[in-house]
């Protein structure tokens, strides 16, 4: 017999395809069909069953008398008193609308979709009219009672189902409003119903699987990703690392799990019922029964969402510690710094768990808003208890297609593919040390928990004997469509196509090529760790070539170790290039980066030109500080000389404020060495004394109006100075570039 | 993965997404995943309140490819970090 699925527990419908696979096996768990719930009576006995309590039922409200309000039941009576009790029900069956003679449309639309339902019709009336009377005593308005019929007739299908699994349900008998009240509260009898009935969804096991985990679905793991560590933090840190079968998902707390809500096995038609049996007695459009309001939609939805507010939500970001190394490369075995090497198997590494530090912002972040938002947690908690679609899934089914979007997450080589998350949590964790110097706090690393990659290579189905191959898709090879080959295209044809014939392109076409080599050049430390004995010498080598080709590209010609002004130039016109530059300083050898500074040096009035847009240069002060300290003094000299260049040059460098700042350090460089070692060869022969004396001079010279700025003022220039030059002009000097005895 | 990772680093912060339907949300970014879907807490409409359907929403989910903008704070943001993480994305890519 057709059971009605859709107004039972749940919606089964959605049930049924969610446990259906695809092969279409039968759902051996879906009680309604096989297990308790399907009880094969015949329609025909039930419901006469039924009509005969109708029938007796109908006797008395007809003795009562007004009979008007019970043109509710939907065994199809009739709304007149005078008609008379029909002998059997099957007549009422399919109320006309024309009955109502003109009446509410909702009444009527009401009776055609629970109407139909011979079962429902039956013990509808049954209960119906039981409850109705006394409200019909009470003498209130067709219309609420209309209304409060239909939530008890939804509710007295419940008892229809009691009734035929456990006999009649023990309705008190007294039918005041109160007894109402405990009707409404009734719902909680289907719970133990459906325990019984084996229906319990929290329990429910998903269908075995039709088809092999090596074909479809995820894997089955013993632990599946989402459950949380049995041990201790500590404990799985050291166990983490190399354990390529085991699988490995750790986190610090208990995921936040959504909280059971209060009845926890109510369909949402049940609580959609509740929901709107109080507001029966509202004017309410009567069309309107088993939907919610706009507000009490508002409502449900902010409990559902709600639950998230504070704490990572389980599928997306994740708090967790486990153990972590960056691993280069996209196969191959990896070894961590302690543990044995491990098997072909390529390890992935989970994205989602967030940085230490990171979560530490976010703490203090909670807890600073935490008292405030205490009040508004409150309110929220109030709603979270009615949750009427927390069951459609269990936790098992919630948790595979939490593992199914996890996967994809999942990278073998997590430095590369979370590479700006991580560095910019590294840079942080540096500068928070950095500021804080003296604190103890040991920089914490981002560790994710390692998964062993399990290779699934898809073989079609195949049946001995048959033509062809079945394709069973699923999560794990989902349908091929196209076959997508990928070309690589040489090095050739990207010379061809990039005929650049744009000089400025042509620029930056170089500088991003030296960026690649660069931030090669930046990880090779890294790198360097992380690879096997025997392959560090490679990788040596690897490094030696990027840093000649980083270096060749600043020469003009390949013999000539010389930089070239025009490459160099040419480069620095560009915002990037400058980057460039000063980021490839620290990594030069000390006679390349000396050679890159003197460029700088002997063009400068070109390059602060150039940098009139930018204003940009002072990007370089850092790396050419270093550099500059590092340098012997003969080419101090030189570079001091190269400063001063031609004539007018001096006047040029001193109008920027990088020229004046290179300037100062210059000098300051110099008088370090002199004050340091007596020995130094500085004053060897004439050169840096006669530079001084000119760069003095100069200064004197130029108004107050053509000099700029530094952007800092080393403390010893006092002390130079007055190697040189006589007191007065000493005063002259200090006013002028506003340098006092006392250290800045 | 580069915007996941950017994203991921932007958890926590107060971000403003301008949806396609001209929507503006104001927040604290709570999460994100690789489909760059926006989980925020907190939220308030910043538009003088055309929308009054989200007066009592505090917490959303917004689907990743309804997203026209997401404006940022800009000192959290290290943009040559992440024109690095572009040029190895675009090296990945060749390879």
């Amino acid at each position: 017999m057709f059971h009605f699925q859709s107004f039972d527990d749940d919606c089964t419908l959605e049930e049924e395809e969610g446990l259906v696979e695809e092969e279409d096996e039968i759902d051996q768990f879906n009680d309604d069909t096989f297990g308790a719930g399907a009880i094969d009576n015949d329609w025909q006995e039930e419901h006469a069953r039924l009509a005969g309590l109708d029938e007796r039922v109908r006797d008395e409200v007809d003795g009562a008398g007004d009979a008007s309000s019970v043109d509710l039941s939907l065994s199809g009576s009739n709304a007149h008193s005078s008609a008379p009790p029909q002998p059997s029900s099957s007549s009422r069956l399919y109320p006309s609308i024309d009955e109502r003679g003109g009446g509410d449309l909702a009444e009527s639309l009401t009776h055609l979709i629970l109407g139909s339902d011979p079962a429902i019709a039956g013990v509808g009336a049954a209960s119906s009219d039981r409850s109705l009377r006394p409200l019909m005593l009470s003498g209130q308005t067709p219309q609420p009672s209309a209304l409060a019929g239909q939530s008890s007739l939804l509710l007295s299908y419940q008892q229809q189902h009691q009734v035929m699994h456990r006999g009649p349900a023990p309705l008190s008998q007294d039918k005041t409003l109160m007894s109402i009240i405990k009707e409404v509260g009734l719902p909680n009898r289907p719970p133990a119903l459906s325990r019984e009935e084996g229906r319990d969804f929290s329990e429910r096991v998903p269908p075995p699987r039709s088809s092999s985990p090596v074909i479809g679905s995820p894997p089955v793991r013993a632990v599946p990703i989402g459950t949380p560590p049995k041990q201790p933090m500590s404990h799985v840190h050291t166990q983490q690392n190399n354990h390529p079968s085991a699988i490995q998902h750790v986190r610090a707390s208990m995921p936040l799990r959504y909280p059971p809500p209060f009845p926890e096995r109510l369909s949402p038609n049940n609580l959609l019922s509740i929901a709107s049996s109080p507001l029966s007695h509202s004017p309410f459009p009567a069309g309107v029964g088993p939907v919610l309001s706009q507000i009490q939609r508002a409502q449900l939805l902010n409990s559902q969402v709600g639950p998230f507010q504070r704490g990572p939500a389980p599928p997306l970001l994740q708090g967790g510690v486990g153990g972590f190394r960056p691993f280069f490369g996209q196969s191959g075995p990896r070894v961590g710094l302690h543990g044995p090497p491990l098997g072909h198997a390529p390890i992935r590494h989970n994205t989602t768990h967030l940085h230490p530090q990171h979560r530490r912002m976010l703490n203090q972040r909670m807890q600073n808003r935490g008292l405030g938002d205490h009040v508004g947690g409150r309110g929220v908690g109030d709603r979270k208890n009615r949750d009427p679609y927390s069951n459609l899934m269990t936790q098992r089914e919630k948790e595979w297609v939490a593992r199914i979007q996890m996967m994809q997450l999942q990278s073998t080589d997590p430095y590369l593919d979370d590479y700006y998350y991580q560095n910019y949590y590294e840079k942080m964790e540096k500068r928070q040390e950095r500021d804080r110097d003296n604190r103890k706090e040991h920089t914490t690393k981002l560790i994710t928990p390692q998964v062993a990659k399990l290779e699934h290579t898809y073989r079609p189905v195949q049946f001995a004997g048959s033509l062809g191959k079945l394709t069973v898709s699923s999560v794990n090879n989902p349908r091929k469509m196209i076959d997508a080959v990928v070309t690589t295209r040489s090095d050739d044809e990207e010379k061809r196509e990039k005929q650049v014939w744009n000089k400025r392109r042509q620029i930056l076409y170089t500088v991003e090529k030296m960026y690649s080599l660069l931030l090669e050049v930046q990880d090779f430390e890294k790198k360097f760790l992380q690879t096997p004995e025997h392959q560090r010498d490679a990788l040596l080598e690897q490094h030696k070539t990027h840093m000649v080709q980083l270096y060749n590209s600043l020469r003009e010609k390949e013999w000539d170790d010389r930089v070239s002004d025009k490459q160099c130039l040419m480069i620095m016109s560009v915002r990037k290039g400058k980057r460039l530059i000063s980021r490839l300083l620290p990594f030069l050898p000390q006679p390349h980066a000396a050679a890159v500074v003197m460029g700088i040096a002997r063009n400068l009035p070109a390059l602060a030109k150039k940098d009139k847009h930018d204003q940009v240069l002072c990007w370089l002060v850092e790396p050419v500080t270093t550099v500059i300290q590092s340098m012997s003094s003969t080419s101090l000299t030189d570079l001091l000389q190269e400063l001063q260049g031609s004539e007018g040059q001096l006047p040029l460098v001193l109008q920027n404020k990088f020229g004046v700042t290179l300037l100062y350090l210059i000098l300051s460089e110099g008088e370090r060495m002199q004050s340091s070692d007596p020995n130094c060869q500085l004053m060897d022969d004439n050169r840096w004394t006669e530079l001084v004396f000119s760069v003095t001079r100069e200064l004197l010279k130029v108004p107050s109006s053509a000099l700029s700025s530094p952007l800092f003022t080393p403390p010893n220039l006092v002390s130079l100075f007055s190697r040189y030059v006589d007191r007065q002009r000493l005063e002259l000097l200090q006013e002028k570039l506003q340098i006092t005895s006392l250290t800045r | 993965m580069l915007f996941y990772s950017f994203f991921k680093s932007l958890v926590g912060k107060d971000v403003v997404v301008e949806l396609k339907n001209d929507l503006s949300i104001c927040g604290t970014l709570h999460s994100v995943d690789q489909y760059l879907n926006i989980k925020m807490t907190d939220i308030s409409v910043t538009d003088p309140e055309k929308y009054p359907h989200m007066l009592s929403v505090k917490n959303c989910f917004i689907r990743g490819s309804v997203v026209r903008y997401v404006q940022l704070p800009a000192d959290e943001v290290d943009t040559q970090l992440l024109q690095d993480a572009a040029r190895k994305e675009a090296m990945q890519q060749k390879q």
